[in-house]
């Protein structure tokens, strides 16, 4: 089975947010919420500034705190990795939005728990996630960890990665390389 | 009750046997409820929320477009939309969308909006438009045009004898590069400009924000030599997107940009940083700009700039060791000061001398291939009685027209007077600068007709309101795309014009014919055109058609070669460094700093500049990306902030040196910007009512830009010489 | 100076969590108080037996009270669920790391045995109201085994006790919530509402008099955890202390919450001194009646330390939500 992560580079990100409205667009979010954001932090006194443009989303948890709240398992672990919800299951008791660390997970006006799929329809496909195929920066990247000439793992190979809230324990499979600013997250 | 086996063994089976016939019936009657999934259809398209023009696919799912996506053979989109292009959608079904045809019954300018069938809207039009050509003449029609609509009305307006037609993009925006690219190199620098990003190790950007600035590929290409390690030198007062991914952020007081080209060109020259061979083989005047930069050092920069002197010196030195693979990105919007075009020759001139036009890196050369003309029809144009008044008196001014000429014109009816506008796909309110004066002008008319497809500021002053349908429900003319390979992209409609909407193909053929010019319009509908440009250019429409684009690959010849050698439609037939048409037309050969006035004490210069999710006043009611970005901030230095007391967020007025206030808008209080300057995001506060999202939603840069400059030597305005002060809300 | 702006927000996670309100506080109030008064009832029956207390035993007012609380704040937690309708697949798995799945099935079991337990505490001669013959039939058989079923009843209000703080401490990503002094916290909390809640619907004097002085003790014990809940949090990592930040806020936004603490740390004790203070008056061993004043005394600190209990819980399920783990 593959191991799907997501490796953000993040001085590519140029801020453009076409990841932000190409996951609502092909994921019929409603209009409010959102799957996926960018967050822009620039830290410092003029002239002297640094700046990231940080993507953020849903980090399907290996270790999935939102899983464990789910008294249905309509949040559960598909069988390629990912965290799904399965909606008819869903009773909207919105434990797991309180449980992730992430601010991942929204309640739809239908009033079930909602959040990044990873666009696991497309995967079925043979395609990338909507964010992934828009990034114009070619920030988002894509791919299965376990094969060894996927660009994921190559670039995991090659530079220093780290995680949101790591100390969370989470074990996040989203990837932030940053090789030229240090902290920010 | 005592059961049998035999019974038993009856019973299972007759259980067995309803649940195995049964099943299927108890499906099909549950799934009696849902509708069944239809297949989607990819139709390949071109987009239009901005004016990169990528190439598209729309996926629609029974009737309904669901996503928009990039097409992978546009060398503009490569695949990948912007967020302005998903937003097409939001486009699509805004319920704030013109509808019908309307006709004003009130005063000029009022708005007070009755629906009209296009028979009446169209009879009225045509009615004026005689009228005026009766008492007038046909000179006296002008047209302020943007976007692929300007294409008919063009057309119809010449058609009907007059060119007084302006693209708000030439006076007001690129005109001023293109010009100075024009004189310097012999031709413009392109839509797309032919800036060879992804090869640079040096990008400056002088005045560009790009990325925030989303135009696609281009934005690609940055991130791309971002990822390679390219030194990014950005020159910019405000602390952009751009200078994020900087080596190197020069925060320059404004309106001094020309100060700092011209020292770096000084640094290079002295240090003998720039491409010798290049310079001696494909230019000539280098010894007059050598001795025209010599007092311009860096320590004279640095009183001007506010930039160190040594940083000036560490910059140069760094394009000079690295050409001639240093992109000085050529700018966009280059409407800032009086001497726009002399700045942006600096540019060109800074260009040459590093040896990068024509060299990786650098500026690519334009595609090898030339097709012939296609009109939209045979005939000729009528003979012009009056000599056409939309380029003004200005030497250089561009095909595309002066917006602020025809104002004039029509405010001081000299040489004769303009009585009809015609205002299609342009917002005059938030394009145009001194909104008073665009105000006071379409009070001296006795037609204004305005052709758009969301009812803006601009086209609420209108007579008659045409709506047009969006680019996703209408075919366009072929795009003619010179990136680094020659293509041509199609817009094809994807679902079918709602409401009463139609193309502005149609629009304008059905005036055409109200007003005895059927014969412009010969081809029955624009496909039939198409069908016919197609064939002229030996391309198979049928396949254009399904994949979108189509491209000729071995038109790409980008840079100078043994075989590939440059021709420069200068008068020299080479880089003119210095320039002798701009000597002959009184201007200076060599540009010449020239100092610009500078903010009183408290006061702060009004700069502005564009959103990665808005494409100016076009999207601020869009759906889609009103909820990533619903108003505009004023940017404020966060020192002058805390001598305000404000608080970040908190809503504040702005008032400019002529005692106009701005609507209220939030505060942003950063470190991100110079003391000296506030900046907006242009195009917000919609004053359309009809536009429910947008309206008085932020402020309106355009409406404190009362006071403009003009360049003389092609007319493009400068924007950035208003100067506001804060007042708390109103 | 950090500068922030996020693109993609929503409203129920930014700029701080929104997600249970009204509806989860007054569920965790019943629910602690329903789990207070069934603990009680329970010790009551399995003590050895005193006159005052036999007199209880045979009370059914307070489990069946205890009954219908707890139904109501089921009700509560029901209408916060955005979509109720889907209930039914709760009860087709069991999700032991899911504090909500032991609540959807726990709820119901603290109902049942509750229900049991009224049936088998119904005194014989009022058994006749319980009107049909087969309820009665299974009173008649639960009578016997009362002590087994108060047990059970025992531990199911110490788990509903126990389990309503538990809820709040599982989310590791709510810091004020995430810590193992919060379920202690609840369950002392519970215990001495449930006491509070016996007092005011006790028709004897002497049964007001018991609870009170069992209500001193678990007042002190509420007061100490609260005092090690911020403690705790205090010595904690940087989240934990900013936690508790909004408890501490002399700025508009969050001083509702100091208000919070300093009410907590007024009626309780308050409470105490009133309880104290009766107490006082009774040194040398009770006799006779108690006078309407002091009856309304005992009853009037019931009341507050109800309110405590209520504004502790509010206060929690609030703050807790204005802070989260990650930075912003």
């Amino acid at each position: 089975m593959p191991r799907y992560v997501m490796v953000i580079d993040v001085e590519r990100c140029i801020g453009c947010m076409a990841c932000v409205i190409a996951c609502k667009k092909e994921n019929n979010v409603a209009d409010g919420y959102f799957r996926t954001r960018v967050v822009e932090e620039v830290r410092g006194e003029f002239p002297y500034l640094r700046m990231e443009l940080r993507s953020e989303l849903c980090n399907h948890c290996e270790i999935a705190p939102c899983i464990d709240a789910c008294p249905t398992r309509a949040s559960h672990r598909a069988k390629d990795g990912t965290v799904q919800i399965e909606k008819k299951k869903c009773i909207g008791c919105k434990a797991c939005i309180l449980a992730c660390p992430y601010d991942a997970r929204y309640s739809t006006p239908e009033g079930v728990a909602d959040k990044c799929t990873f666009c696991d329809h497309r995967l079925k496909e043979g395609k990338k996630p909507a964010c992934v195929e828009t990034c114009l920066g070619h920030s988002r990247i894509f791919g299965d960890l376990d094969d060894p000439n996927s660009e994921v793992a190559q670039l995991l190979k090659k530079h220093d990665a780290s995680v949101r809230l790591e100390f969370a324990g989470t074990r996040p499979r989203v990837f932030y390389i940053n090789k030229k600013f240090a902290g920010g997250l | 009750m005592s059961i049998t086996r035999r019974d038993f063994l009856k019973i299972v089976a007759v259980t067995g046997g309803v649940a195995v016939a049964g099943t299927p019936v108890v499906k099909s009657v549950l799934a009696l409820g849902k509708k069944p999934v239809s297949l989607p259809q990819y139709v390949p398209t071109t987009c239009e929320m901005c004016f990169w023009r990528c190439g598209l696919i729309a996926k629609v799912v029974d009737g309904k477009v669901v996503k928009l996506d990039g097409n992978p053979l546009h060398p503009n989109s490569r695949g990948k939309l912007c967020a302005r292009g998903h937003g097409g959608i939001g486009l699509l079904y805004d319920p704030d969308r013109l509808k019908t045809p309307l006709i004003n019954t009130g005063s000029r300018g009022e708005g007070k909006f009755k629906k009209a069938s296009w028979d009446e809207a169209l009879g009225y039009v045509a009615d004026k438009m005689q009228k005026i050509k009766e008492k007038y003449g046909a000179e006296s029609i002008a047209l302020l045009t943007h976007g692929t609509v300007s294409t008919y009305f063009i057309h119809l307006l010449q058609a009907f004898g007059s060119s007084n037609f302006a693209f708000p993009s030439f006076a007001l925006c690129r005109g001023a590069r293109d010009t100075a690219f024009e004189i310097t190199f012999g031709e413009a620098v392109g839509n797309p400009e032919r800036v060879d990003i992804q090869n640079s190790k040096v990008v400056v950007l002088i005045g560009s924000h790009l990325g925030e600035n989303a135009h696609n590929s281009q934005c690609q290409e940055f991130a791309e030599a971002v990822g390679k390690g390219a030194t990014i030198i950005v020159v910019d007062p405000r602390f952009s997107t751009a200078a994020g991914k900087a080596k190197y952020w020069l925060p320059i007081k404004p309106a001094t940009d020309l100060a700092l080209l011209l020292s770096w060109i000084n640094v290079i020259i002295n240090e003998g940083l720039y491409d010798k061979e290049y310079v001696a083989k494909y230019t000539v005047g280098f010894n007059e700009v050598a001795s025209a930069v010599k007092e311009y050092t860096p320590e004279w920069a640095e009183k001007e700039t506010e930039i160190p002197a040594n940083l000036i010196i560490e910059t140069a030195r760094i394009m000079g060791k690295n050409r001639p693979h240093v992109l000085i990105h050529p700018g966009r919007h280059t409407a800032w000061y009086s001497d726009n075009v002399q700045r942006q020759r600096a540019v060109a001139i800074l260009t040459a001398l590093l040896g990068a036009y024509g060299r990786p890196g650098g500026i690519y050369l334009n595609p090898k291939k030339k097709l012939e003309p296609v009109f939209l029809a045979e005939k000729d144009y009528p003979e012009h009685q009056k000599t056409a008044i939309n380029k003004g008196n200005y030497p250089f001014a561009g095909e595309e027209g002066v917006t602020h000429a025809i104002v004039k014109t029509t405010l001081t009816e000299q040489p004769y007077p303009i009585k009809g506008w015609f205002t299609t796909g342009i917002n005059i309110i938030k394009a145009m600068p001194n909104q008073r004066d665009t105000l006071k002008a379409i009070q001296k008319l006795e037609l204004l007709v305005a052709v758009d497809m969301m009812p803006y500021d601009g086209v609420m002053l209108a007579d008659v309101v045409l709506p047009e349908c969006t680019y996703l429900e209408r075919h366009d003319d072929l795009f003619t795309v010179k990136e680094r390979a020659f293509g041509i992209s199609l817009r094809q409609p994807v679902v079918q014009p709602m409401y009463d909407t139609k193309p502005g193909w149609w629009i304008a053929k059905e005036l055409g014919k109200r007003l005895g010019l059927e014969d412009y319009f010969p081809w029955n509908t624009f496909e039939d055109f198409l069908k016919m440009k197609c064939e002229t250019w030996g391309i198979d429409y049928s396949e254009l058609t399904k994949k979108g684009y189509i491209s000729f690959p071995e038109s790409e010849k980008p840079y100078i070669s043994a075989d590939n050698e440059p021709k420069f439609k200068t008068p020299s037939g080479k880089i003119e460094l210095y320039s002798k048409e701009l000597k002959e037309k009184g201007f200076d050969p060599v540009p010449k700093y020239t100092k610009h006035e500078q903010p009183p004490e408290g006061w702060f210069r009004l700069i502005y500049g564009r959103s990665p999710v808005h494409t100016f006043s076009r999207t601020t009611n869009n759906p889609s990306l009103w909820e990533l970005m619903e108003e505009n901030t004023a940017w404020v230095n966060a020192k002058v902030a805390k001598r305000t007391g404000l608080k970040n967020g908190e809503y504040i007025v702005l008032v400019n040196q002529d005692g106009v206030k701005s609507n209220k808008v939030r505060i942003k209080i950063t470190e991100r910007i110079r003391p000296d300057c506030i900046y907006l995001v242009h195009g917000f506060s919609s004053t359309s009512k009809l536009l429910r999202k947008a309206y008085l939603r932020g402020a309106d840069d355009q409406q404190l830009i009362t006071k403009y400059d003009i360049d003389p030597i092609a007319g493009t305005v400068g924007m950035r010489v208003n100067f506001v002060k804060i007042a708390k809300e109103a | 100076m950090i500068e922030l702006s996020i693109t993609g927000t929503n409203a129920i996670t930014f700029p701080h969590l929104d997600v249970w309100d009204w509806r989860i506080v007054i569920y965790l109030f019943l629910g602690g108080l329903s789990a207070g008064m069934l603990v009680m009832c329970s010790i009551a029956n399995l003590r050895i037996p005193k006159q005052p207390v036999e007199e209880l035993a045979q009370c059914v007012r307070a489990p069946f009270i205890a009954f219908i609380v707890l139904a109501v704040g089921a009700q509560f937690i029901i209408f916060d669920l955005g979509s109720p309708f889907h209930l039914y697949w709760g009860y087709l798995t069991f999700q032991p790391l899911s504090l909500m799945s032991w609540g959807t099935w726990g709820v119901p079991a603290v109902l049942f045995v509750n229900a049991l337990y009224i049936l088998a505490v119904i005194p014989k001669d009022q058994r006749h109201r319980l009107r049909f013959p087969f309820i009665i039939k299974i009173s008649e058989k639960l009578a016997p085994k009362m002590r087994l079923i108060a047990k059970l009843n025992f531990a199911m209000g110490i788990f509903l006790g126990i389990y309503t703080g538990v809820l709040l401490s599982s989310f590791s990503a709510i810091p004020l919530w995430n810590n193992a002094t919060l379920p202690i916290l609840f369950l002392v909390s519970a215990l001495s509402s449930g006491a509070a809640m016996i007092v005011i619907i006790a028709k004897k004097a002497e049964i007001k008099f018991l609870f009170t002085k069992i209500d001193i003790w678990l007042i002190v014990a509420e007061l100490v955890v609260i005092a090690l809940f911020f403690y705790g949090l205090y010595t904690s990592t940087a989240p934990y202390k900013k936690a508790i930040e909004p408890f501490f806020s002399l700025t508009d936004e969050h001083f509702i919450f100091t208000i919070a603490l300093i009410a907590i740390f007024l009626l309780l004790p308050l409470a105490l001194r009133i309880k104290l203070g009766e107490l006082k008056e009774f040194e040398d061993g009770f006799h006779g009646e108690f006078t309407r004043a002091q009856i309304f005394r005992m009853n009037f600190a019931a009341i507050l330390v109800l309110t405590g209990t209520l504004i502790l819980r509010a206060a929690i399920v609030y703050a807790g939500q204005l802070t989260k783990l990650s930075f912003y």
